[in-house]
């Protein structure tokens, strides 16, 4: 009897290992100070056109290939813990997500987050948000909508806006497919 | 049983143990020679001795040695510690079992390919926060003006340098 129940016992313990691999990547970036939870619109506007969450393991190593190359940028990318962007096409229907706006404000209010920008269009709406703790930045959050489609973006760690043109060169990766810029 | 009877029993008793004093032995003997009923009680318990230790020890049936040492004592005495008790087998074959388990909990290894989509993913990211950038430049351009908007813009981007030079300065 006594046997039967370590074993049990000894096969929960077992398994509750053996599945933490798995919880603790989803929960990686959730702990961090920069992490901002945009929810889920799928019921809303169905299957997100983009969905990114690349974590600090996966940027450390693209740091580490651009560090030959480009010293600059790969001290950025070690400054990064985790990127995240969501996208939903909205169908000319943007009220559900103009109140995901509402709810994020919110959320980042809340949680100390200064506003960095708004613009309010009818059209158009853009809002940036950054996370300092103390003299330190910890994440950088966008949010635009217009009437084709929402985007949340969330940076978690260090971003220095006047390299980011740099950091996209050195990618020399074609997005013209993944994105129509303006 | 008189006092007088208990005392010689207990002499004899002394006698067969050869803790009877000489004194109490010739006082002993001198008293069987007087009675009969008491020297021939030395006599048997001298008789009994010696059928007690002619009797050897018969060794006990194996199966019965097997079944007594199978009730468990009263008082159990204290576990010895020896890798070989069940519960340490079990914790011993657990080991390898966990050092697997958090072999499994470190971040992998990503492969080239992942790290290739990762690149393009981040690509994809900073390509939105560009368009984003673009079109706050943009609106303040047309709300403002200008040279406003040169000053407008400037600031906020002065503001997010500042905040990002003042959080590089801190960490050196």
């Amino acid at each position: 009897m006594k046997t039967s129940i370590f074993k049990t016992l000894l096969t929960g313990v077992l398994c509750t290992l053996i599945s933490m691999p798995l919880l603790a990547q989803e929960d990686e970036l959730k702990d961090l100070e920069g992490f901002i939870d945009f929810g889920d619109l799928s019921a809303a506007y169905g299957e997100p056109s983009i969905s990114i969450n690349i974590g600090g393991t996966l940027l450390q190593f693209v740091g580490l290939m651009s560090g030959e190359s480009n010293p600059e940028t790969a001290e950025m990318m070690a400054q990064l813990k985790g990127v995240r962007v969501f996208g939903y096409p909205i169908d000319d229907d943007p009220s559900v997500a103009r109140q995901k706006f509402s709810e994020v404000k919110s959320n980042l209010k809340s949680k100390g987050w200064e506003p960095v920008v708004q613009v309010n269009e009818d059209d158009e709406q853009v809002l940036i948000y950054m996370k300092m703790s103390g003299s330190a930045m910890e994440g950088m959050t966008v949010m635009t909508v217009d009437d084709e489609e929402v985007m949340f973006i969330n940076i978690i760690g260090k971003l220095d806006p006047r390299k980011l043109g740099d950091m996209m060169d050195n990618f020399d990766v074609d997005i013209d497919g993944a994105l129509e810029l303006d | 049983m008189n006092r007088n009877d208990e005392k010689r029993e207990q002499q004899i008793n002394a006698l067969l143990d050869g803790e009877l004093g000489e004194a109490d032995t010739d006082e002993l003997k001198s008293a069987a020679g007087d009675d009969r009923e008491l020297a021939r009680k030395i006599v048997e318990a001298y008789q009994l001795q010696q059928l007690m230790d002619d009797i050897g020890v018969e060794p006990a049936p194996a199966s019965l040695t097997k079944r007594l040492n199978a009730i468990p004592r009263q008082h159990k005495p204290a576990a010895k510690f020896s890798l070989l008790q069940p519960r340490w087998v079990m914790a011993l074959a657990a080991v390898p079992l966990a050092i697997i388990a958090v072999s499994l909990m470190q971040p992998d290894t990503p492969s080239a390919s992942e790290v290739a989509r990762a690149r393009q993913d981040l690509a994809v990211a900073f390509a939105y926060l560009d368009k984003a950038g673009q079109f706050t430049s943009r609106e303040i351009n047309s709300t403002v003006g200008n040279t406003m908007s040169d000053a407008v813009a400037g600031s906020v981007i002065r503001n997010m340098k500042s905040q990002y030079k003042n959080s590089k300065e801190k960490e050196a």
